[in-house]
């Protein structure tokens, strides 16, 4: 063999070793969300049943759970199901100097969030529902009586709502973790 | 027979190439996902749900919750100002000020982003915790020893990450504006 058609043999090789690592670089990205078995949603569920309200363990050296999550923040979530109707999302605030709630599908990803600002006599609370609840729930709005909830669709039928309420003082945390347990996911009652 | 043998070698190749570029572009939280102040790293859309697909299998990978916009920001320093790597046999000063905020938290995290067990058994520095100056600017000590005044410990030998999280910060909204002069400094003051 001559030397350019050896050189042509190895630049085509390479060619196609170059295209086939590119095929699997970008057929990895877009499936390792799907097939991720160490998601955030993954090893919140492994902290217990997802019928009631969940306290976070404290990030901690020997509390590897969720990465980058702050110690002096105290977490506490509820997965929600909107298969049988919506979900209202309660959570009274204590004394806490900052508090939120982030609302996420099941893949992890944000779909809303409110911070203590948000409150309404000393609680954050949201109704979450599927698109098509909340038309139903908007048919039956009594125009002299205008709902005061915030309303959030969600665009997943599954999900979880976390909590994170700060702990001012290190001596605080406490009270900041009983204030994040008592976050409440209940289903809605139906409208009469 | 040696063409089946080429291609082969081709193929395993470009696989290869294909999950080092994979392993390489997730490392940090994927490439179109960061904005960077002074020695910071700022992820601007974390869970958000149109995040792009590196940040999502990033996120996947990682198993972390990050902020909602809403909630607050992160931002991550893995060097000093002068672009070194953050090295745990030095004495770090981060200061005089941070952005703006309700509050903020100033940890230290290994490479995977979970607090490193230390002595003192601190993992975070709260901006409602620490001393400061008559104007309000403070020193943070990030070092192995102890260190007088605001002093934040790093437990193990290893590379360290420093992360400070913004909560309930105006900054989220205008993330691509932030003036580097708002972000603290990390100036190193000597190595042992």
């Amino acid at each position: 063999m001559n030397p350019r058609a050896a050189l042509a043999e190895a630049a085509f090789y390479s060619a196609g070793a170059l295209i086939l690592g590119a095929l699997a670089h970008f057929a990895l990205v877009l499936s390792i969300p799907l097939v991720a078995t160490h998601d955030a949603y993954n090893r919140l569920a492994e902290i217990g049943p997802k019928d009631s309200t969940l306290a976070v363990p404290r990030a901690g050296p020997h509390e590897g759970l969720l990465a980058y999550a702050d110690p002096a923040v105290a977490n506490a979530l509820c997965f929600f199901d909107l298969r049988k109707g919506p979900i209202r999302v309660r959570a009274p605030l204590g004394r806490a100097a900052f508090a939120s709630l982030s609302f996420h599908s099941q893949r992890g990803a944000v779909f809303y969030a409110l911070t203590d600002r948000a409150a309404t006599h000393g609680m954050m609370e949201a109704l979450i529902a599927t698109p098509k609840q909340l038309r139903a729930i908007i048919a039956q709005d009594d125009e002299d009586n205008p709902s005061e909830d915030l309303r959030i669709a969600s665009p997943t039928l599954q999900g979880f709502v976390l909590a994170r309420i700060f702990s001012e003082l290190p001596s605080l945390y406490a009270e900041a973790e009983a204030q994040a347990k008592s976050l409440s996911c209940a289903p809605e009652p139906p409208a009469k | 027979m040696t063409t089946l043998l080429k291609a082969i070698v081709a193929a395993v190749a470009g696989l290869a190439i294909g999950l080092w570029a994979t392993r390489a572009m997730l490392a940090n939280g994927g490439p179109f996902n960061s904005v960077t102040i002074g020695a910071w790293s700022v992820a601007t859309k974390g869970g958000a749900t149109d995040a792009d697909p590196y940040t999502r299998a990033s996120l996947a990978r990682s198993g972390e919750v990050p902020l909602a916009l809403g909630e607050g920001l992160q931002l991550v320093a893995r060097v000093d100002d002068a672009g070194r790597p953050l090295n745990p046999r030095c004495v770090y000063r981060v200061g005089p000020r941070a952005p703006t905020a309700r509050y903020w938290t100033l940890g230290v995290v290994d490479s995977k982003g979970f607090p490193i067990e230390n002595p003192a058994g601190r993992y975070v520095l709260r901006s409602s915790e620490i001393l400061r100056k008559a104007g309000g600017e403070f020193s943070i000590y990030v070092s192995a020893t102890a260190h007088s005044g605001n002093w934040l410990p790093v437990g193990a030998p290893g590379a360290f990450a420093l992360v400070l999280r913004l909560y309930d910060s105006p900054l989220g909204a205008t993330i691509g504006g932030i003036d580097k002069a708002a972000a603290p400094e990390i100036a190193r003051e000597g190595c042992a």
